[in-house]
């Protein structure tokens, strides 16, 4: 069943399937931008307070002096103990969405044409509960990253302390720091593939797809990895150019454009991840496609009894996806 | 020869105008001399200290032997001497230490940061062994576990004018740096290594016990130190070097002369890279010797250009700088031993990606040279007026960080943020700006931020403030002459203060009295504008613009206890600009107008000539709202909210 080459081509494709979902990624990024929102609001109406009717708010305006912005957070009335856990909660909010988002988002990428609106919800209220504890699973498996970054500070503490040089230390440090984090998207790079297998078999018992992906995950490491590294590299050079541009080419008191940009940036983030999410569904739809029996059938517009999900039979337990794919009237293009 | 003259004559002109009476003790600034021969005495040389010392560079121990002269000029029999100690601060039951966990440290005792002067014997040259009549002195908190000051009574007086020698054999224990005082891995940083006298001041023996926020006091001298240490060893200090000997054992012993100094220290580091250069002042040529942690070799250059932009500053504004040398140490990483003054030396401090925008490395450069200025040489009291030092090394500090990088940018200049020094100096003090006086001694301060914010930030934004008052030249011309005339002695914060209302020919009573002997908050506000058409009961009333005619009113209050006469400025949108003066006596006025036009903006001190406000975001007020800034500070906090709700989501 394997195909030879998995990879070819794949992030062009994993970039149209984005871009065929584009109604979802622009849901996600709203409901990021109504959070942020939310959570500046109470922000905004503290400020404003000081800053709108007074000339010294020019100073943070025209530029960013440090001097006028300490001076506003020494106002007794700018707490940021206020704004902070606030902030946070809503950050904690936008996790569970996507949580929830994700298992209608996979069930997207691994069609070829975009499921009904009604679908899309259906898959992922299927998925969100098992996501949630996929999520407990990585949080678990997170712990040993966290603790082998404390022994590696710990091996390297006394040889740091002791280095008359910096570079040393800084690189020691960020080296430790580029282990841990590559540790953890590698980390979830297998609870990607996860989500994935757990969307195309509907699996259920979220420990064995675990140990699924795993196997699926590290047998075929080097592909999956180097679509990560592509995407990244994308992303980072992006980044930096978009830096660049930000701080030399935006205008301080340019104010509007530079709230523009700055979403403009927020939303480039989000598609990056979309992307990964896509790039690594067709990896595993091309490593492991469907049965032809499955694959082939029709999905949308279909006919009611259709069965699009390419599902092996030893998944026929799937009772709510079965529900979620056989509606009677034809479904809603998202 | 020709350029002390010259130099005691460009002097003199100087002062002369500004109706300056002569120094106390005339000392006319002296040409450097080439090398470190002696030389005519710039002070007047109270002591001599003849120290010879050797460093176990593994056990981090000097041995040392230690003869000092004190010269008896105090105009009255002396017979009991104090000495400090101060690295015997650097024990848990130290008051030192005690005033630390006062502050709210909590960090755990170390052994390693033990340190520790043992004086093994003291003899009085012609009156016998002392060493069993050393007793330990607690002059300020009567702290007996306190080892800082130790006195000796001698057996026999010793009369005005005459001179005694003290002979000590000690070993000071290096402790791994606290207070910027120690060693970190190979790198040594000995300040405050040797057993050192009190001052004579006021009547009586100056010697206070080490505090966690206080520094140093001593009589000026002369530094005759012979130091063994490793011959890998690069070593800095506070004398010149005279020589520098090789021992079969593998140490070479260096011979160092400090004049006209009332500290040695050294350092000594086998990491060095010993980077040179030299400038040229009005005093003659300045060897500028700068060593450098291997890893920040490329960055000398910055502290270079500092240096030669604050020595050309302090020159031409505030007077010569009479040294022919001055060493910058660069500290080893996470010695935390940066940013320290002694007499010629001092520490710097960088990172090696530092960005050229961030100005750390130039700013520590800037502060801690112009402590050669108001510690080095002008050697105030430093436990007890500390702000005599550093606040006023704070405000000579803005002024030449502004004059070199812009008065906006002198500190920060990176990415489009921006933070000027004096912005910096202000901040400190908004943290605490109604604790405690800025005459108060360093120890007694309600806390460390507050000695920190009052000593540095207030005093600095006191002589801002007080430029707005006098005028920024007559201030210049102000604190050159308290230079001029203070150098080389031991002056008081009436001296200082006294200076300047002799200079500004000004009562400055009302502003040092609220500003440097008191604790009041000066915090003036535009409580609110308003423009009410005069005809506002008229049955159909149109306004347009120069037709109508408006009754406006603005009101200005004082928030804070300090009274300070201030300027408003009154805009109204047919362009006319008006300027008020108040003085502040009352808690509010209003100034009310009868105008075509109505008021757009009032502002409080439009010339931001009083940093001393507290609140600079209520001294204005204008009656259209300009959301500009509240959006672009609400669109940072949205669009970090955002990244970490992303950030958060790849846990989905």
């Amino acid at each position: 069943m394997e195909m030879e080459t998995p990879t070819r081509g794949v992030l062009a494709t994993g970039a149209r399937l984005v871009l065929r979902g584009w109604r979802v990624l622009s849901w996600a990024y709203v409901v990021n931008l109504l959070l942020g929102i939310v959570a500046a609001l109470p922000v905004a109406a503290t400020i404003s307070e000081i800053l709108n009717h007074s000339l010294e708010a020019g100073r943070l305006a025209k530029g960013f002096d440090l001097g006028a912005f300490f001076g506003l957070l020494m106002q007794p009335e700018v707490t940021l103990s206020t704004f902070v856990p606030g902030s946070f909660l809503v950050s904690l909010l936008y996790l569970v969405f996507m949580l929830f988002l994700t298992g209608g988002l996979l069930a997207d990428y691994r069609h070829d044409q975009r499921l009904s609106f009604s679908a899309f919800l259906d898959a992922c209220g299927t998925f969100f509960w098992r996501f949630v504890r996929l999520l407990l699973f990585l949080l678990l498996a997170l712990v040993p990253v966290g603790l082998l970054h404390a022994l590696f500070q710990y091996v390297t503490s006394k040889r740091i302390e002791n280095s008359p040089r910096d570079s040393v230390a800084f690189w020691v440090t960020l080296s430790g720091l580029a282990v841990v984090a590559l540790l953890f998207f590698v980390i979830r790079l297998w609870f990607d593939v996860a989500q994935i297998r757990a969307v195309a078999e509907n699996e259920r018992k979220i420990r064995h797809a675990l140990g699924k992906s795993f196997r699926v995950t590290f047998g075929n490491f080097g592909s999956l990895f180097w679509i990560f590294l592509r995407i990244a590299i994308v992303a980072l050079l992006v980044s930096a150019a978009a830096a660049w541009f930000f701080v030399k080419v935006l205008r301080p008191e340019q104010v509007g454009v530079t709230i523009v940009y700055c979403q403009v940036f927020v939303f480039f983030w989000l598609t990056i991840r979309f992307w990964l999410r896509a790039c690594e569904t067709v990896w595993y739809q091309r490593k492991f496609p469907a049965p032809v029996a499955f694959a082939e059938a029709p999905i949308l517009p279909g006919p009611a009894e259709s069965e699009p999900l390419s599902l092996p039979a030893r998944h026929s337990r799937l009772l709510p996806m079965r529900r979620l794919y056989s509606s009677a009237s034809p479904p809603k293009m998202m | 020869m020709a350029r002390r003259l010259l130099c005691a004559a460009l002097c003199a002109a100087l002062l002369l105008p500004a109706g300056v009476a002569a120094p106390p003790a005339p000392r006319p600034p002296q040409a450097a001399p080439p090398d470190a021969a002696p030389r005519a005495a710039l002070s007047e040389r109270v002591v001599a200290y003849q120290i010879d010392a050797r460093l176990d560079a593994q056990k981090k121990i000097i041995t040392a032997t230690e003869t000092l002269t004190y010269r008896n000029l105090t105009g009255q029999p002396q017979q009991t001497f104090p000495f400090h100690l101060y690295l015997n601060g650097f024990q848990p039951e130290s008051t030192f230490y005690r005033e630390i966990r006062r502050f709210g440290s909590r960090g755990p005792w170390e052994e390693k940061n033990r340190g520790g002067i043992e004086v093994k014997s003291l003899e009085v040259a012609g009156q016998g062994n002392l060493t069993s009549a050393i007793e330990f002195i607690q002059p300020d908190d009567g702290n007996p576990k306190d080892k800082t000051v130790f006195q000796v009574r001698l057996p026999k007086a010793l009369a005005p004018g005459a001179s005694v020698e003290f002979r000590m054999a000690f070993q000071s224990k290096l402790p791994e740096t606290v207070a910027r005082t120690g060693y970190k891995g190979d790198f040594i940083f000995a300040a405050q290594w040797f057993p050192k006298v009190g001052v004579w001041w006021r009547g009586a023996w100056n010697c206070h016990q080490f505090h966690a926020t206080t520094e140093f006091f001593a009589d000026f001298g002369t530094y005759d130190v012979k130091l063994t240490v490793p011959q890998n060893y690069v070593v800095g200090s506070s004398g010149d070097e005279v020589s520098s000997v090789a021992n079969p054992d593998g140490t070479k012993t260096l011979t160092l002369r400090g004049q006209d100094i009332h500290d040695f220290a050294w350092t000594a580091d086998p990491n060095y890279r010993v980077v040179e250069d030299s400038w040229k002042g009005s005093a003659g040529p300045v060897k500028i010797r700068v060593l450098m942690q291997p890893d920040h070799e490329s960055q000398a250059a910055r502290y270079i250009n500092a240096l030669k932009g604050t020595l050309d500053r302090f020159d031409r504004w505030y007077g010569p700088y009479p040294y022919n040398r001055i060493t910058v140490v660069d500290p080893a990483r996470g010695s935390a031993a940066g940013g320290m003054e002694y007499p010629t030396l001092f520490t710097a401090g960088t990172f090696f990606l530092m960005p050229a925008g961030l100005r750390l490395p130039e700013l520590v450069v800037e502060h801690e040279f112009g402590h050669q200025y108001w510690y080095g040489m002008v050697a105030s009291n430093e436990f007890e007026d500390a702000w005599l030092d550093e606040g006023i090394n704070s405000y000579t500090e803005v002024k030449i960080m502004d004059s070199l990088f812009g008065s906006k940018t002198s500190a920060i200049n990176l990415w489009g943020i921006t933070l000027g020094d004096s912005d910096f100096q202000r901040l400190t003090y908004t943290f605490a700006p109604d604790t405690d006086p800025m005459v108060r001694s360093g120890w007694q301060f309600m806390t460390g931020n507050a000695y920190g914010g009052v000593t540095y930030g207030k005093t600095a934004t006191v002589l801002l403030t007080l430029e707005g008052l006098i005028g920024e030249e007559t201030l210049r011309r102000a604190v050159r002459t308290y230079f001029m005339r203070y150098r080389f002695t031991h002056p008081t914060e009436e001296d200082f203060l006294k200076t300047v209302e002799e200079i500004s020919g000004q009562n400055l009573r009302w502003y040092f009295d609220q500003a440097v002997y008191g604790t009041q908050v000066l915090d003036y506000s535009v409580d609110r504008i308003l423009s009410d058409p005069v005809d506002w009961f008229a049955a159909k009333l149109e306004e347009k613009k120069g037709v109508t005619l408006y009754r406006s009113h603005v009101v200005v209050r004082r928030l804070g206890e300090f009274i300070f006469p201030v300027e408003v400025e009154i805009k109204f949108d047919n362009g006319e600009t008006i300027r008020e003066k108040w003085d502040g006596q009352d808690r509010w006025t209003r100034f009310s107008y009868e105008k075509k036009a109505k008021v757009v903006s009032a502002t409080v001190d439009p010339g931001r000539k009083i940093p001393l406000d507290r609140n600079l975001f209520n001294n204005s007020a204008t009656r259209e709202p300009d959301p500009a800034a509240t959006r672009k500070l609400t669109n940072v906090w949205r669009v970090l909210v955002q990244i970490l709700a992303q950030a958060l989501a790849w846990l989905a």
